[in-house]
C-alpha cells in the first residue's frame, strides 16, 4: 500500500467563513478604495459632522460625480476609455433645452448619448482607432457642437417649473437626482454581475483575443459598453439641466478627471478586465464627501486643491500592488549595493 | 482547360491588386502626416487669402511654438506607454510665473534656476509614483495639477505678473529670423535634439522598450524607475521651456495661462503618428502633427469660422487622420 | 454569492459610519475655517437642513449678532484662478474682519453645477447670509429658491441675477457687464464721429457670461448708436494676452489691416495683446481707435501712451467692499427681500478712462 501524501493547503483554501472571506477579499479590488473610504469617513465625522447630518446634499455631490463614473466604468472594464462623457452631457442638455416640448427634449438628449457611443463604439471597433484618441476627437467635436447649437451662450429650458420641481425632494429628503443615481447604479451592477453579456466585459477587457477565441461577440460588448457610457452621460446633463433649468454649454469640465479619478480609486484597472461598479461607487463617495467637507471648511480654495491633489496621489500610489513593486525596488538596491564590494 | 487557368490568372491579378491597394494604403498610413500637411498647407496657399504672407507665417509659428515644444518633450512619457502628462498645464504656468515675477526682481539667471528647480519636483514626484510606484499615469499627472495649480495660485495669488517693456524677455519674445521668431527656432533645435536623445542614445531605446514590453525591459535588468523618471523630467524641462517662450512672446505671466495644453498636445502627437498604445513614434512625427493643427486653426480663423465650429473641425480632423492610419495599418495585415 | 456578501459588508459599514455620524453629529453648524476659530452657537442646526419646497415665503429675520460672528458664505465663480478674482478678495476679507462676520469662500470656476452644489451646501450650513456672484444667472433660480426657503438673506454681487428672479434676493452691489460694453462701445463711436470705419472685436472665454454679456452690450450699442462703425471680425481671446494677440493678427489678416480702423477688446489684458498684434503688422496706433474695458494695471500705461484710446474703470475693491456691505445690511435688516428698500441696487460706476483722466485717482488701476 503506498503512503498518501497529503499536501496542505494554504490558508486562502481553509474551508469556513474566515477562509472564505479571505479568498474573496483578495480577489476585490476595492480595497483600496474601501480603506480611502473609511478614513475619510472617520476625519470628517470628526472634524465637518455636517456632511453626514446633511447628507442628501452630500449624497448629491456624490451623484454628481459618480453619475458619470459608473458609466465610464463599463468601458473601462472593458479596457477602453471614454475621454467624451463631458461633452456628451453638455451636448445633450443643450439639445434638450432647444426643444420647447419637455418630453421630447429629453428623449432627444437620451438618444443624443446613445448615438454619441454608437459613433465611439464604430470607431473603436470597425475602425480601430484607440478609444483614447477616438473619444478625445469625439471630445472636441462635441464641445465643439454644443457651442454651435447654443450659440455660444446658456440656453433657457422653456418650462423652467418643471425644472425646479425637479430639484425637489422626492421621497423623504432625496431629490430625483439621487435617486435616479441609485437606480443606475442598482442597474448597472446586476448587469455587470448577474447578466450575461454583463460579465463578459470583463473578459473583453482581460484579453480580448483570448473572449474572442470563447465566441464572445466582442464587437457587439463593445458597441453596448459605449451606448451604456453615451446613454449615462447624457442622462446625467438631463438632470444637470433640468436642476439648473438651463443648459451650458461649457458643462461638464471638471466632471471627466473627477469621474476617472472615483473609477481609478475604486479599485479598476485603466487596462480593463478587472475592477467593479462597486469600486466606483465607493471611490465617488469617497471624493464627494471629501470635497463637500472641504467646502465646509473654509480652508482657502488653493489649499483645498491641493488638499485633494495630496489625497489622491496618497490613494494611487499606496495600493498593494505599488507598495509591493518599491518593496521590491528597495530589496533589488540593497542586494547591487550588497554584492558590490569584491563579490 | 482554358477555362480553368483564366480564372486562375483572374484570381492572380486580383491577389497581386490587392497586394498592391495594401501597400498603398500602408503607405499613405505610415507617412499620413506628411501627405496632410503638404495637402493643407498647398490648400491654404491657393485659397487662403493672406496665408502666405510674412505676418501670418509669424502667427502659425506663434501659435505652433509653446504648445510644440511641450509636445515634443510629452512624446516621451506617451512612447513610454503611460498615456500622458496631463500636469504640464500646472508646469507650463508655474515656469512663466516664476520667469517673470522672479526675475523682475532677483534677475533672469536665478529665475531660470528657481524654475528648473520646480520642473524638477514635478518630474520627481510623477515619475517616482509611476515609476516606482507603478501607480497609474493619468491619475498622478492629475494630482500634480491639482497641487502644482493650488501652490501656484496660492503663492502668485492668481495675479498677472508682466516684465519690464524693454526687458531681455520682451526682446525675445519680438525677436525672430525673417518669418521665423525665436520661439519656433527653439522649437526646431528641440525637437532635433529630442529626436536624437531618443533614437541615438539607450535612454531613449529604453523608453521605446519600456512601451513596447514593461515586463520584458524590467525583467532586462536595468533600473526601469529612472527611465520612467527621466521621461517625465524630459516632458518637465520641455514644459518648462514652453512657459518661458509663451511668457516672453506676452511678457506676462498669471497663473491660468496653458490651459488646453495637455489634451492639444496630446492630439498633436497623435495625429503625428505616435501610438497612444507607446512603443512606437518620433519626434518629427509630432513636429509635424503640431505644425497641421496649428495651420489648422489659422485657415479656420481666417476664414472667420467661429470657436465652436473650430473644435468640431479639429475633433473630425483628429479621428479622420488616426482612422487612416488605423485602416491603412488592418489592411497591411492581411 | 460571495460577491454579494462583500458588498453588504461594505455597505453595512457605509451605513453605520453614517449612523454614527448622525448620532454623533452635535448641532454646531461651526466650520473651522482658515482662522481656526471655533463659532460657536449662534445657528442651530435643529429645524433640519431641508431645503425642500413648502413654498413659504421667507420671514424677514434681523439676527442678533450679539452672541458671536455673523457666519456669511461667499459663493464665487472665480478667486485666486483669475487676476480680478484676486484683488477682490482681500478687500472682501477686510471688510468682513472689520464687521464682525465669519466668511467661508468658494469658487466654483464658473461652473453652474459645481456652484449649484455649493449653494446646496451652504444652506444646509444655515449661515446668516449668502453673499451669491452668479456664474450662470440663468441656472442660479433654484439656489435662490433653495436660500428663501431656509431663511438665509442673499446679496447678489458682480454679476445680476436675471430681472425675474429679483425679488428672491436682499439686494446687489456690482458691475454691469453689458453697460461695461456698452461704455466701450459709446467711446468707440465718439471716436469714430460718424466716420465710416471697420473694426475688429475679441471676446472673452467662449460661453462664460462675462464674456457673452460684454461681447453683445458692444456690438448692439454700436449697431444702435453708430451704425457707420462696422464690425468685421470676433474671435475669442479668452481673457489672455499672447492668444488675444494671436486671434487679434489673425483676424487682420483675414479682413486686411488696411480696412481696420478700430479695435474692441473685452478686457485691458487682452487689448494688450491685440495692440502688440496691430504694432507687429506695422499699423499706425495713433490712427486707430481702441477701447477696451478694466483700466487695470496693464491697461492704464497703454492709456496714458495713447495707444488705448479708451477704457472702463472697474474697481475690484469696491466690489468686494459692498458685497460685504451689502450683506451686513440684509442681515441686520436694513434691507428686505425684494430689493423695495433704498440703496439695495448698486451699481459700480462705469467711469470711461481716457488720455484726459489716466492719472486721475479715482480711476486708479487695482488689478
Amino acid at each position: 500500500m503506498s503512503q498518501t501524501q497529503t499536501i496542505s493547503l494554504g490558508a486562502a483554501a481553509q474551508e469556513g467563513l474566515w477562509g472564505r472571506i479571505r479568498t474573496v477579499a483578495s480577489r476585490r479590488t476595492e480595497g483600496r478604495g474601501l480603506a480611502l473610504l473609511a478614513v475619510i469617513v472617520v476625519v470628517v465625522a470628526l472634524l465637518e459632522p455636517l456632511v453626514f447630518t446633511a447628507y442628501q446634499v452630500t449624497l448629491g455631490r456624490i451623484a454628481l460625480v459618480g453619475l458619470v463614473a459608473l458609466g465610464l466604468t463599463v468601458v473601462i472594464l472593458m479596457g477602453e476609455l471614454d475621454l467624451s462623457v463631458a461633452s456628451t452631457l453638455a451636448v445633450s442638455g443643450v439639445i434638450m433645452a432647444s426643444i420647447p416640448d419637455l418630453t421630447l427634449g429629453i428623449l432627444a438628449a437620451l438618444a443624443t448619448g446613445l448615438i454619441v457611443g454608437v459613433i465611439n463604439a464604430f470607431f473603436v471597433s470597425v475602425v480601430g482607432i484607440n478609444s483614447f484618441i477616438a473619444t478625445l476627437g469625439m471630445l472636441f467635436a462635441l464641445r465643439g457642437l454644443a457651442f454651435v447649437i447654443s450659440d455660444e451662450a446658456p440656453v433657457s429650458l422653456t418650462n423652467k417649473d418643471a425644472g425646479i420641481a425637479f430639484g425637489q425632494p422626492l421621497i423623504g429628503p432625496l431629490t430625483p437626482r439621487i435617486l435616479i443615481f441609485i437606480l443606475v447604479f442598482i442597474a448597472i451592477q446586476v448587469f455587470i454581475s448577474r447578466v450575461k453579456a454583463g460579465r463578459e466585459f470583463f473578459a473583453v477587457g482581460g484579453n480580448r483575443q483570448a473572449a474572442r477565441d470563447a465566441g464572445i461577440p466582442v464587437t457587439r460588448r463593445i458597441f453596448t459598453g459605449f451606448m451604456i457610457s453615451g446613454f449615462v452621460a447624457s442622462l446625467a446633463g438631463v438632470i444637470n439641466t433640468l436642476e439648473r433649468t438651463t443648459a451650458d454649454p461649457t458643462a461638464g469640465s471638471t466632471v471627466l478627471l473627477a469621474s476617472f479619478a472615483a473609477a481609478i480609486i475604486g479599485g479598476n484597472y485603466l487596462k480593463g478586465g478587472r475592477g467593479s461598479i462597486v469600486g466606483t461607487l465607493i471611490g465617488a463617495a469617497a471624493l464627494g464627501i471629501l470635497q463637500v467637507a472641504l467646502t465646509l471648511s473654509g480652508v482657502q480654495v488653493p489649499v483645498q486643491q491641493i488638499f485633494i491633489g495630496v489625497i489622491l496621489l496618497v490613494a494611487v500610489t499606496t495600493d498593494p500592488n505599488s507598495l509591493r513593486s518599491v518593496a521590491g525596488s528597495l530589496r533589488t538596491l540593497r542586494q547591487g549595493r550588497a554584492k558590490s564590494p569584491g563579490s | 482547360m482554358s477555362e480553368t487557368t483564366v480564372k486562375e490568372d483572374k484570381q492572380q491579378v486580383a491577389v497581386v491588386e490587392e497586394r498592391q491597394a495594401a501597400r498603398v494604403l500602408t503607405w499613405i498610413s505610415e507617412n499620413g502626416i506628411f501627405i496632410f500637411t503638404a495637402v493643407l498647407i498647398i490648400f491654404a496657399l491657393i485659397f487662403v487669402d493672406g496665408f502666405a504672407s510674412l505676418i501670418n507665417i509669424t502667427d502659425v509659428f506663434h501659435r505652433a511654438a509653446p504648445i510644440g515644444i511641450v509636445a515634443v518633450g510629452m512624446t516621451f512619457v506617451v512612447i513610454s506607454g503611460n498615456y500622458l502628462d496631463l500636469s504640464v498645464v500646472a508646469q507650463v504656468a508655474t515656469a512663466g510665473v516664476i520667469l517673470i515675477a522672479v526675475s523682475n526682481s532677483y534677475g533672469i539667471p536665478l529665475a531660470i534656476l528657481a524654475a528648473l528647480a520646480a520642473a524638477c519636483l514635478f518630474a520627481l514626484v510623477n515619475g517616482t509614483a509611476v515609476g516606482v510606484f507603478k501607480a497609474n499615469a493619468v491619475i498622478v499627472t492629475l494630482s500634480t495639477t491639482f497641487i502644482g495649480l493650488g501652490l501656484l495660485r496660492f503663492f502668485s495669488g492668481g495675479s498677472i505678473f508682466f516684465g519690464p517693456p524693454d526687458g531681455p524677455i520682451r526682446a525675445f519674445g519680438l525677436g525672430k529670423i525673417g518669418p521665423v521668431p525665436y520661439s519656433a527656432i527653439v522649437l526646431i533645435i528641440m525637437t532635433i535634439l529630442l529626436s536624437l536623445l531618443l533614437n541615438r542614445t539607450n535612454f531613449g531605446f529604453l523608453v521605446k522598450s519600456f512601451g513596447v514590453n514593461e515586463q520584458a525591459t524590467r525583467l532586462g535588468g536595468t533600473n526601469t524607475s529612472l527611465v520612467i523618471i527621466g521621461a517625465f523630467l524630459v516632458t518637465a524641462v520641455a514644459a518648462m521651456i514652453g512657459g518661458f517662450v509663451l511668457a516672453a512672446f506676452s511678457n506676462t505671466a498669471v497663473s491660468n495661462d496653458g490651459v488646453g495644453y495637455e489634451f492639444e498636445a496630446l492630439a498633436a502627437i497623435i495625429v503625428g503618428g505616435t501610438s497612444v498604445f507607446g512603443g512606437r513614434g518620433s519626434i518629427y512625427r509630432t513636429f509635424l502633427g503640431v505644425i497641421f493643427v496649428s495651420v489648422l486653426t489659422n485657415i479656420l480663423v481666417l476664414f472667420g469660422i467661429g470657436f465652436g465650429y473650430q473644435q468640431v473641425a479639429l475633433g473630425v480632423l483628429i479621428v479622420l487622420a488616426v482612422s487612416i492610419d488605423a485602416l491603412g495599418r488592418k489592411v497591411s495585415k492581411r | 454569492m460571495r460577491k454579494s456578501r462583500v458588498t453588504f459588508a461594505a455597505s453595512m459599514l457605509a451605513a453605520a459610519a453614517l449612523t454614527l455620524a448622525a448620532c454623533g453629529g452635535s448641532d454646531d453648524s461651526s466650520s473651522a475655517d482658515a482662522g481656526g476659530e471655533e463659532t460657536a452657537a449662534e445657528e442651530t442646526v435643529e429645524e433640519t437642513v431641508e431645503e425642500s419646497g413648502d413654498g413659504e415665503a421667507a420671514e424677514e429675520e434681523v439676527i442678533d449678532n450679539s452672541d458671536g460672528p455673523f457666519e456669511v458664505y461667499a459663493l464665487l465663480p472665480q478667486g485666486n484662478d483669475q487676476p480680478y478674482g484676486t484683488t477682490y478678495l482681500p478687500p472682501m476679507e477686510e471688510k468682513a474682519a472689520e464687521l464682525g462676520i465669519n466668511l467661508t469662500i468658494t469658487n466654483s470656476e464658473y461652473d453652474a453645477d459645481k456652484q449649484a452644489s455649493e449653494c446646496e451646501v451652504a444652506v444646509a450650513a444655515q449661515p446668516d447670509g449668502i453673499i451669491l456672484w452668479p456664474a450662470v444667472a440663468d441656472s442660479i433660480r433654484p439656489c435662490l429658491e433653495a436660500a428663501n426657503n431656509a431663511g438665509i438673506p442673499v446679496w447678489i454681487t458682480n454679476a445680476d441675477v436675471n430681472p425675474e428672479d429679483t425679488d428672491l434676493t436682499f439686494g446687489y452691489s456690482g458691475t454691469d457687464s453689458y453697460g461695461q460694453g456698452a461704455a466701450s462701445a459709446e467711446m468707440m463711436c465718439e471716436f469714430a464721429d460718424g466716420a465710416e470705419i471697420g473694426v475688429i472685436q475679441v471676446n472673452g472665454l467662449t460661453g462664460n457670461s462675462v464674456a457673452t454679456l460684454r461681447g453683445n452690450g458692444f456690438k448692439e450699442t454700436v449697431a444702435e448708436l453708430c451704425p457707420n462703425v462696422t464690425i468685421l471680425a470676433e474671435q475669442p481671446g479668452n481673457w489672455n494676452k499672447d492668444e488675444s494677440q494671436i486671434a487679434a493678427s489673425e483676424m487682420l489678416t483675414a479682413v486686411g489691416p488696411e480696412n481696420v480702423q478700430g479695435i474692441y477688446a473685452a478686457d485691458d489684458t487682452m487689448v494688450a495683446g491685440a495692440i502688440d498684434a496691430a504694432k507687429a503688422q506695422g499699423l499706425d496706433l495713433d490712427s486707430l481707435i481702441v477701447t477696451s474695458i478694466g483700466n487695470t494695471f496693464l491697461g492704464n500705461p497703454l492709456v496714458e501712451a495713447g495707444e488705448l484710446d479708451g477704457t472702463v474703470f472697474q474697481s475690484s475693491s469696491w466690489d468686494g467692499e459692498n458685497a460685504v456691505v451689502g450683506i451686513y445690511r440684509a442681515m441686520t435688516g436694513d434691507t428686505s427681500l425684494g430689493r423695495d428698500d433704498e440703496g439695495s441696487v448698486l451699481y459700480m460706476p462705469n467711469p470711461k478712462v481716457t488720455i484726459q483722466n489716466w492719472d486721475d485717482p479715482a480711476v486708479a488701476p487695482e488689478w
